[in-house]
């Protein structure tokens, strides 16, 4: 009963995780730029919700009217200046990291680097859960859950069906070709970096909704979203969902019935045995991936 | 319709490329012949504008291409079915169509153009949903030609259309050609196949060492020693 509760709550929470990682994926497959960054955008648009509504009185979930177009156009912007400066590959990799050491910096010098938690009066959802037979769930996990599901088939959808989506792949695939055909890159990369970045700021709201916030909260994320897009597929946003689930039930499931400390070892144990099986993510066939 | 005149081109310090003049009239097939290494991919790179290390112009309809980018250079009414194919492999053959269509001014005639390409290439029709990357070499060809018709193009331009296809499929393409030029498409074909490239067009070039070495009407270097010795090796 406690383990399927535990497995249950995990699944949720594996939502939050999945909408970390989604804008981590796509700019990963798609413009082949590893954005450390993303992770300060998040901590910024948890703070940013804290701040707005303590001091404003905003729904917490109402915040991402302000920073969701806020982080797009601080998401394209970065991409504008990642393509002018050419940094992709392994070099967005230690640029970012360097740009999320000095968010965290700033977020630190801004808001202290004590915990921040949106109290009770201005954060209806803390509290609140939903029961549904024997189980309770925690309405911020479930919010989380809820949105996780929106974007992903939203973004999942929108790759498959629209002009923007298809040239996204195809882009992916063969630069050059795709130039051909007309897609500028410029600019579909600065869209697509600037959606990231706003679900940079959907996540961030999502989890000051139910956690208490520190400038170094990153480093916490940093292993699990990882963890999470690699399974899912770099660039597959449906993977993302998957892995996100599977990450968050696995990674509960073992805190309640052995130990939390011993759950990292066995999540990542999971993760290298799913990965010498499905090299390229869960949803494609290991023979499927080669290129 | 097509103008390239005193083009160079360079890899680097390496030049490919030296004072290549051609030019392609409305509603003509020309091809350009020529052995390995002779310049005639990066001829084709850039004119559609995918190789920029260029001097010299590329002109279709008078305005010239050698400083639009390469995403602007469809603009202009060309299209290409590049070496190789490349098609989009992780994507079905019928997205990889549908972004033929990308360009704005396409898009309106996506309907018709797939109709179109469906009844060319009847094959693709019935492969539409699988991804790209599982068809045959002739059944990427086909796709890579179809894609670039949904641009609607006005100049297309073909990077070895026949290589390393089965002899049977290699009739299929050239027929296709034919029927593409019928439809009012003028082509510049580079191809290793000389007879066959020449065969399907009204006049050609020959490119070796990266210079035009002779020109003329096809029947002229089909009969040429000169053709025979530097592309054939006779």
């Amino acid at each position: 009963m406690t383990t399927l509760q535990a497995a249950l709550s995990g699944a949720l929470v594996g939502g939050m995780f999945a909408v970390m990682a989604a804008g981590l994926s796509l700019t990963w497959g798609m413009l082949r730029v590893i954005n450390l960054a993303h992770f300060g955008l998040i901590l910024v648009g948890a703070y940013l919700t804290f701040e707005l509504a303590t001091s404003w009185g905003l729904d917490p979930i109402l915040t991402i009217v302000v920073t969701v177009p806020l982080m797009f156009l601080v998401g394209a912007g970065l991409q504008w200046a990642f393509d002018r400066l050419g940094v992709e590959g392994f070099a967005s990799l230690l640029v970012s990291f360097g740009l999320l050491i000095i968010v965290m910096q700033t977020v630190s010098n801004v808001w202290s680097a004590d915990f921040q938690r949106m109290e009770g009066d201005v954060n209806p959802y803390a509290t609140g859960s939903v029961s549904i037979g024997r189980f309770v769930f925690p309405a911020p996990t479930l919010i989380a859950f809820v949105f996780a599901v929106v974007i992903v088939v939203a973004a999942d959808q929108v790759l498959r069906r629209t002009f923007a989506g298809r040239a996204l792949r195809a882009f992916a695939e063969d630069r050059a070709v795709a130039s051909a055909f007309g897609i500028d890159h410029r600019r579909l990369g600065m869209v697509l970096a600037g959606l990231s970045a706003a679900s940079a700021a959907v996540a961030g709201m999502l989890f000051a909704l139910g956690n208490a916030v520190t400038p170094s909260t990153p480093f916490e994320w940093i292993g699990i979203v990882f963890a999470v897009v690699i399974l899912g597929g770099i660039g597959q946003v449906g993977g993302v969902l998957l892995a996100g689930v599977l990450v968050g039930t696995l990674s509960a499931v073992v805190s309640a019935t052995w130990s939390p400390a011993l759950s990292p070892l066995v999540l990542f144990s999971a993760i290298i045995l799913a990965l010498l099986f499905r090299p390229h993510g869960l949803l494609t066939p290991a023979s499927r991936g080669a290129r | 319709m097509l103008e390239v005149r005193e083009l160079e081109a360079w890899y680097g310090q390496a030049q490919a490329l030296w004072g290549v003049d051609l030019s392609v009239a409305d509603g003509e097939v020309v091809s350009i012949v020529g052995p390995n290494g002779a310049g005639k991919s990066t001829l084709v790179q850039s004119i559609a504008g995918l190789h920029r290390s260029t001097r010299g112009t590329i002109a279709v309809d008078g305005v010239d291409l050698t400083r639009v980018p390469a995403h602007r250079v469809g603009d202009h009414g060309v299209a290409l079915v590049p070496e190789g194919r490349r098609v989009f492999a992780r994507m079905t053959v019928h997205d990889n169509l549908v972004l033929g269509a990308y360009r704005r001014s396409a898009r309106p005639g996506l309907a018709d153009g797939l109709a179109r390409v469906h009844s060319l290439f009847p094959r693709l029709a019935e492969r539409s949903s699988q991804l790209a990357g599982s068809l045959s070499g002739g059944e990427q060809q086909m796709l890579a030609i179809g894609r670039a018709l949904l641009a609607q193009p006005r100049l297309l331009l073909m990077d070895e259309p026949s290589l390393g296809l089965a002899p049977v499929v290699v009739d299929e393409v050239f027929d296709a050609i034919r029927a593409i030029n019928a439809d009012g498409v003028s082509v510049l074909l580079v191809e290793q196949d000389v007879e066959r490239a020449l065969e399907v067009s009204a006049r050609g070039y020959v490119l070796a060492e990266g210079r035009i070495v002779a020109s003329g009407s096809s029947a002229e270097l089909t009969g040429s020693a000169l053709v025979r010795r530097s592309v054939l090796g006779l």
